[in-house]
């Protein structure tokens, strides 16, 4: 196989294993489907044009993580899209779940785009993009302790918020 | 020293599916921890289920249609450079244009540099010669049909933003080569007027419903295309 075309197949290994992932946290946190998908396509674009740059391939997904983020951010600086339309894109909720399941998850879902970047941000690296407490500490460039902090009360904010709301249930049991 | 249910439940509120070891002990350390833990583990099963947006039809197609692009370093792409040259050589005919600055890019100019910089090659990679399936589908959307004539000329066809919401980015397969044509459903131009920026020329024409951008190498050409496109792009009979 010549350069060129292990640099593609890379590459497009790299878009099969990350692809979602990023689209997923790119709708998250700008939510508007149309700037995700920009944003993802920018980001590869960029990635592609750096690839050879990229020594440790542990390092691959910060490094496309840091590249979405710092479009993202020019993206904003000039812009603040509407956070609209996370509720068209989403999973349709599976019809065998509880009816009360399935209120807690859209409430959860509303709940996640009304906490603040500072708590929603770390909170979907973590469960989105299975960062542990280290890695966004490093992604986002603040103490690790910092960060349990801000997940602990992104996590105690949608409780809140579901008990607040009058959802019975399981999390109910949380409390 | 073991952890008490405070911190634990600090901890199961921070990471709740940590590995470390401290944190797996405590876990099993008691009824009262093992409860809490598996209350937090029903509370990450829903909110990952709440998180959960699948890849929409076509992302990856598009991800990996940016690997047929030449692999240059690349380029520092700042914006406002890019804006001030876009207005520079922005040849303005009549009024200012028409323009609702409160949907983002501060201009329909602004707009097109940094679309067709984020697209146009990548698109332009992808013609085939052949005509892209679907188009009056994706339009009908839109709710604009393209002409028969048009239609059989589109080789890329596909959603892309425009400063007021979902338009259309398409490249046509003419005689002199590949032009790129950007529909914007709810977006007002003012019509005819010109920009270059790069190496492309761009003219904004009003059609009956919406606006387009016709981009390509030369003026003249994609002066003559300008009463094509509003001719052949044109609203679904019954839409208004």
């Amino acid at each position: 196989m010549n350069t060129e075309a292990t640099r593609q197949a890379k590459f497009n290994q790299l878009a099969q294993t990350y692809g979602t992932d990023l689209y997923r946290y790119a709708m998250w946190i700008c939510g508007n489907d149309a700037l995700a998908k920009d944003l993802v396509q920018e980001t590869f674009l960029r990635a592609w044009k750096a690839m050879d740059k990229l020594k440790d391939p542990k390092a691959v997904k910060s490094w496309l993580i840091t590249i979405l983020r710092r479009e993202y951010a020019r993206t904003f600086e000039r812009k603040v899209p509407k956070f609209t339309d996370v509720d068209k894109v989403v999973v349709p909720e599976d019809s065998e779940l509880e009816p009360e399941d399935r209120t807690e998850i859209e409430m959860l879902r509303q709940s996640i785009q009304e906490l603040a970047p500072k708590y929603r941000e770390p909170l979907l690296m973590q469960v989105v993009l299975g960062y542990s407490c280290q890695e966004i500490s490093e992604a986002l460039d603040i103490s690790k302790s910092a960060v349990m902090t801000q997940l602990f009360r992104a996590r105690e904010q949608l409780k809140s918020k579901l008990r607040k709301d009058g959802v019975t249930g399981n999390v109910h049991e949380l409390f | 020293m073991s952890m008490n249910f405070s911190e634990f439940k600090r901890l199961l509120g921070a990471e709740p599916r940590s590995g470390d070891p401290e944190f797996q002990r405590a876990r099993h350390s008691s009824p009262e921890f093992e409860e809490a833990a598996a209350d937090a583990e029903r509370f990450e099963t829903k909110l990952e289920r709440a998180t959960l947006i699948p890849a929409p039809d076509g992302l990856m197609k598009d991800i990996m249609a940016i690997s047929q692009q030449p692999s240059e370093p690349a380029k520092s792409k700042g914006w406002w450079p890019l804006a001030l040259a876009a207005s520079i050589l922005l040849a303005v005919g009549a009024a200012g244009i028409t323009w609702n600055m409160n949907r983002g890019w501060d201009s329909v100019e602004d707009y097109l540099v940094y679309h067709y910089r984020h697209d146009g090659e990548k698109l332009m990679a992808q013609v085939d010669g052949g005509t892209a399936s679907d188009v009056q589908t994706i339009l009908a959307e839109l709710d604009v049909q393209a002409s028969p004539a048009l239609a059989d000329i589109i080789g890329v066809i596909k959603y892309c933003p425009t400063p007021d919401g979902k338009g259309v980015h398409m490249i046509l397969n003419t005689e002199t080569g590949p032009v790129t044509v950007i529909y914007m459903p709810h977006t007002r131009v003012t019509d005819g007027e010109m920009l270059a920026f790069d190496n492309v020329e761009a003219v904004l024409v009003e059609l009956q419903s919406g606006s387009a951008a016709i981009i390509g190498p030369d003026r003249q050409l994609i002066s003559s295309l300008s009463a094509i496109i509003q001719d052949s792009l044109v609203p679904v009979p019954g839409n208004s």
